[in-house]
């Protein structure tokens, strides 16, 4: 049972994820004290060999933040942060890249991002989510990709990526912002806005 | 050189060729090669087992295993002088879920001892990344994690016979 999403479906997702990677960007501007540019959001409905493909190169390192998502919706939110990138939001931080402090202010930022996002989704749609702990790891990004999509899909056949680029005025950081429904979650994103299958 | 992709088989038997899977999370990476015929395969396996409505044979570890082992015969391979090699199932994050990898790890391995092959060696478990390369011709197969050392799971270029050795590697075999 391989879901098909319409125009009008990926559409309300890519307005989703807008709203809600722009919450996320907000926050993180004020956490940094920077200006955090956001570009327009990807609704990629692949398998999810082309989803990974579509996030980077497999043995690249990467740090991933992972926010598993509770309450209506099943799912996880994924940053995905460069080397470069956990350097430099160190740095801005006033702690060491690579040492426990430093991932910790990394999980904080992801605690922080998930934490805005899942409050634009709870307005936007009426549902109760609440956000849970946040995991870090630094590995290679087809490894973290597939591993966490793979937790969220029963079949690994169609998974819906929402993906947007959080840009950090003057430094080399990008983060990619990952919404990764559950094969539910998608229909319960969906239904309140009155565009379920 | 062939990059190997999630829910992807490919067997060469052309010297100097390279598979290469990249990024095993809890993925499992299963190479096969016959060094004498200087024949080589490696599947990408992402699930333990198939469904009525997806059947994809690389993708799955209960078709992948015999899919491979017909492919690397077919392309000239003998199939008492194989030997496999497994890498992969990790799990990269405790989310409560099922450990993917470790189900993953469980299937190829009976799905090897059902066809009567040992595993030679294997690098799984954990909660890192690797990538797995085969080399064709020789028949080298390596290991390694993001940030690691490289793992030499089969040395093509050392000698000796083709059989699989009795001491340390018959894993499968004995049920």
């Amino acid at each position: 049972m391989t879901p098909r999403y319409t125009e009008l479906q990926l559409d309300a997702l890519r307005e989703l994820a807008n709203i809600a990677s722009g919450n996320a960007a907000t926050a993180l501007s004020q956490m940094l004290g920077r200006e955090v540019g956001l570009t327009v959001p990807r609704v990629l409905a692949l398998p999810l060999v082309d989803a990974v493909d579509a996030c980077g190169s497999p043995d690249e390192s990467i740090t991933g933040v992972v926010i598993p998502l509770e309450g209506d919706i099943d799912g996880l939110v994924l940053l995905l942060i460069s080397t470069e990138g956990a350097d430099a939001l160190c740095r801005l931080l006033g702690v060491e890249a690579g040492s426990d402090i430093g991932d910790s202010a990394l999980r904080e930022i992801g605690n922080i991002l998930g934490t805005s996002c899942l409050n634009a989704l709870a307005s936007m749609t009426g549902l109760n989510l609440c956000p849970c702990p946040p995991h870090l790891s630094t590995d290679m990004l087809g490894a973290i990709v597939s591993s966490l999509a793979l937790t969220q899909t029963e079949s690994a056949d169609l998974v819906l990526v929402l993906d947007s680029e959080l840009d950090v005025a003057d430094e080399p950081c990008s983060i990619s912002f990952v919404l990764l429904p559950s094969d539910g979650g998608v229909s319960d994103l969906l239904t309140p806005l009155g565009l379920a299958a | 050189m062939g990059s190997v992709r999630m829910g992807e088989i490919v067997v060469s038997k052309r010297a100097g060729d390279e598979l290469v899977a990249r990024g095993l999370g809890s993925c499992i990476g299963l190479a096969l090669v016959d060094r004498s015929a200087g024949v080589a395969g490696l599947a990408h396996i992402v699930l333990p087992e198939s469904s009525e409505t997806d059947r994809q044979p690389g993708k799955f570890a209960d078709l992948a295993v015999p899919e491979l082992i017909d492919r690397v015969c077919r392309a000239g391979a003998s199939r008492r002088r194989l030997e496999a090699a497994l890498a992969g199932g990790a799990r990269m994050f405790e989310l409560g879920e099922l450990d993917i990898g470790a189900r993953n790890a469980d299937a190829v391995r009976k799905g090897l001892a059902t066809s009567g092959l040992a595993v030679h060696a294997a690098e799984t478990g954990g909660s890192r990344g690797r990538t797995m390369r085969v080399s064709v011709g020789d028949g080298t197969i390596t290991v390694k994690e993001a940030g690691g050392e490289l793992t030499i799971l089969l040395d093509g270029s050392a000698g000796g016979a083709h059989l699989p050795r009795a001491s340390a590697t018959l894993e499968g075999a004995h049920r």
